[in-house]
């Protein structure tokens, strides 16, 4: 029993910390562009295949030079999917819906084909584990919380202190006033979407390691950070991070606790329906007018 | 006021059909159905028969996509959902209670009218965009719970088997041992289905759809409940698709969970882009090609949708009318051209 409530706690962190990142990018890029992403898990099986292809085919370096390489695609694949695919349909919800799915399948496909379609295992990115009041904890976990930690306080600083974080914040309130007061809408946005599939690529390195590698996870992802940012609220990032927390606690509640993995995987729709029937603005949204 | 024209129209048959097949259109649809009714004439080899139902299903499937998304601007991604509901409970019936297959194909339907409606009232929260993400998990969601070992087991503990787990259901029995016979089966529902679809997209209804889909707020101030149209929109919707499922599952003579994969829902999207969203019968355009192209990459499944998905960019990004209504225009610049006009 006790063993079991530890396991909830130490995996309901790290998982949080992983959806906390998730979901905030996938929140941004609604709250600032009302674009919705359905390409949010491409990106983390992006990072993901390129993280495991380096590892697998360079000795050495393999962890490095992948998580690099990883990141640095991952960011340009990003405002490459704005630049080409959703600035032009910007005007129909239906066309970026429909372009970004079918980018999305595109990115499950050319893994399928150019690696393979099953399941695989990466190691930890630092080894060992620490006591702490007696309970073994692995370093890696703690790597986890602290970047995750580290990286959402990096990212509200941006938003909030930096110039272009200005700008961001300016046209999520009024995308037109924001050009007339000389803002580069569509710079902007591309960054946006850049700095949501950056987030994607520090989850995917941060919990490839502890979780598999397989074409599939991209849709799981994507759930997931969807059930979040609707109990969050549309568009919150603070929202975002507390609501990914609640999540991850409520799935490793019924994982690890009450071992009912069928009732964790139903979580994100019961989430989604209840909310929405309940609250349809979410924890901390904002109220819509239409 | 509707009695009336229905009854003027069968009153004046001959003459209305006359208009009707004066028009270049259905010169070309005439055309395109003494084809689909010559095929078994000119080939009673079963494996093509086989594509052509196939592609029959996959028109109907897509075409129920197609009218929910571009006339009532609701993008569904779960529409295998409805695909799946109905395939599994007509292979239930047929399988297990020995139902006809016509009665379990119509029981298959109403069901997943039921899940067109379980799927409305959450969907009319989730506006615009958010809707594709609501349906697309009710897929996975879907696929999880049938896929699933566990939660079978524990259902079956309960209920008695009722999931089946991952083999899903086989050895259905087909519509008719002979091949010829389902063919012309399908065909039948396919035309008769798409024809009522084209009919309620020209009703008084269709207009409500369509004023919904270019202007929500505008609809609802002019006192329509814009609430139970979309209701009855997934309904309608959930109806064809689920016809579409039944027959799949008597097709492949079996279902499993996969068929509630989001594949399914993607090849419907990218048969009603490639027809051209909103023309009901483009459907049939894009999966012809579909079917047969995916026929001929059969050895190399991966590579085939790979270049699938390339090919539902490029529509979308570059050529959102799809093909039925350029090429008809084309066609029709040539036949005028031809008969000198």
């Amino acid at each position: 029993m006790i063993d079991s409530l530890i396991n909830f706690l130490i995996l309901g962190t790290i998982q949080g910390s992983i959806y906390a990142l998730l979901a905030m990018g996938f929140s941004l890029v609604y709250g600032v562009g009302g674009i919705l992403n359905q390409a949010h898990g491409a990106f983390y099986l992006i990072t993901c295949y390129l993280f495991y292809w380096f590892y697998r085919n360079l000795a050495g370096f393999g962890l490095i030079v992948g998580m690099v390489v990883g990141l640095v695609v991952v960011t340009l694949v990003g405002g490459l999917v704005y630049i080409l695919l959703v600035k032009p349909l910007k005007d129909s919800h239906v066309g970026v819906v429909i372009v970004t799915f079918a980018f999305a399948f595109l990115i499950e496909q050319v893994v399928k084909v150019s690696v393979d379609s099953l399941y695989h295992d990466m190691p930890l990115l630092i080894e060992g584990s620490i006591e702490v009041f007696g309970v073994e904890i692995l370093n890696h976990y703690i790597l986890v919380v602290v970047a995750s930690l580290a990286i959402v306080t990096l990212i509200t600083l941006f938003i909030n202190k930096f110039k272009i974080g200005k700008s961001i914040r300016a046209v999520a309130q009024d995308a037109e006033a924001a050009s007339l007061m000389g803002i580069n809408v569509d710079r902007i946005l591309a960054y946006t979407v850049m700095i949501s599939a950056f987030l994607a690529g520090i989850a995917a390195i941060l919990y490839v390691p502890i979780d598999i590698v397989a074409p599939h996870i991209g849709w799981g992802i994507l759930i997931n950070s969807f059930a979040i940012v609707v109990l969050g609220g549309l568009g919150s990032l603070p929202g975002s991070v507390i609501g990914a927390f609640i999540i991850s606690y409520a799935n490793a509640f019924f994982n690890f606790v009450l071992f009912m993995p069928e009732i964790s995987a139903l979580m994100p729709i019961v989430i989604i329906v209840f909310m929405l029937v309940l609250r349809p603005r979410g924890l901390f949204g904002k109220k819509e007018i239409d | 006021m509707r009695i009336i024209i229905v009854k003027k129209k069968i009153s004046n048959f001959p003459s209305y059909f006359r208009d009707w097949i004066s028009t270049f259109r259905a010169k070309v649809t005439i055309i395109c159905l003494i084809g689909l009714c010559l095929v078994p004439l000119l080939t009673q080899n079963p494996y093509f028969l086989g594509i052509f139902t196939t592609f029959m299903i996959f028109t109907l499937f897509a075409a129920s996509w197609d009218f929910l998304a571009g006339f009532v601007g609701q993008v569904s991604f779960g529409q295998a959902v409805f695909l799946g509901v109905s395939g599994y409970v007509t292979a239930y019936l047929i399988r297990y209670l020995s139902f006809p297959w016509w009665l379990s194909l119509v029981i298959g339907s109403i069901i997943a009218v039921l899940f067109g409606l379980i799927v409305g009232v959450p969907a009319l929260r989730l506006k615009g965009p958010y809707l594709a993400l609501g349906t697309l998990s009710m897929s996975m969601i879907m696929y999880q719970l049938f896929l699933m070992g566990s939660l079978a087991t524990m259902w079956e503990d309960a209920f008695g088997t009722l999931l089946f787990g991952a083999e899903g259901v086989s050895q259905i029995t087909p519509i008719s041992p002979n091949i010829i016979i389902e063919y012309f089966i399908t065909l039948l529902i396919m035309c008769v289905s798409l024809l009522i679809l084209t009919h309620i997209t020209k009703s008084n209804v269709g207009t409500i759809f369509k004023a919904i889909r270019d202007d929500e707020t505008g609809t609802s101030a002019s006192g329509i409940n814009t609430t139970n149209y979309k209701i009855l929109a997934f309904m309608i919707s959930g109806l064809f698709a689920g016809v579409a499922g039944g027959l799949f599952a008597m097709r492949f003579r079996g279902v499993n969970p996969g068929v509630f994969q989001p594949l399914y829902s993607f090849y419907a999207i990218i048969i009603a882009a490639m027809g051209g969203l909103a023309t009901i019968s483009g459907s049939a355009i894009g999966a012809f090609i579909f079917v047969f192209a995916g026929e001929l990459l059969r050895e190399t499944q991966d590579l085939s949708l790979l270049i699938f998905s390339v090919i539902l960019i490029l529509f979308i990004r570059f050529a959102e009318h799809g093909l039925l209504k350029p090429t008809l225009e084309r066609i029709q610049e040539l036949w005028d051209i031809v008969l000198g006009r």
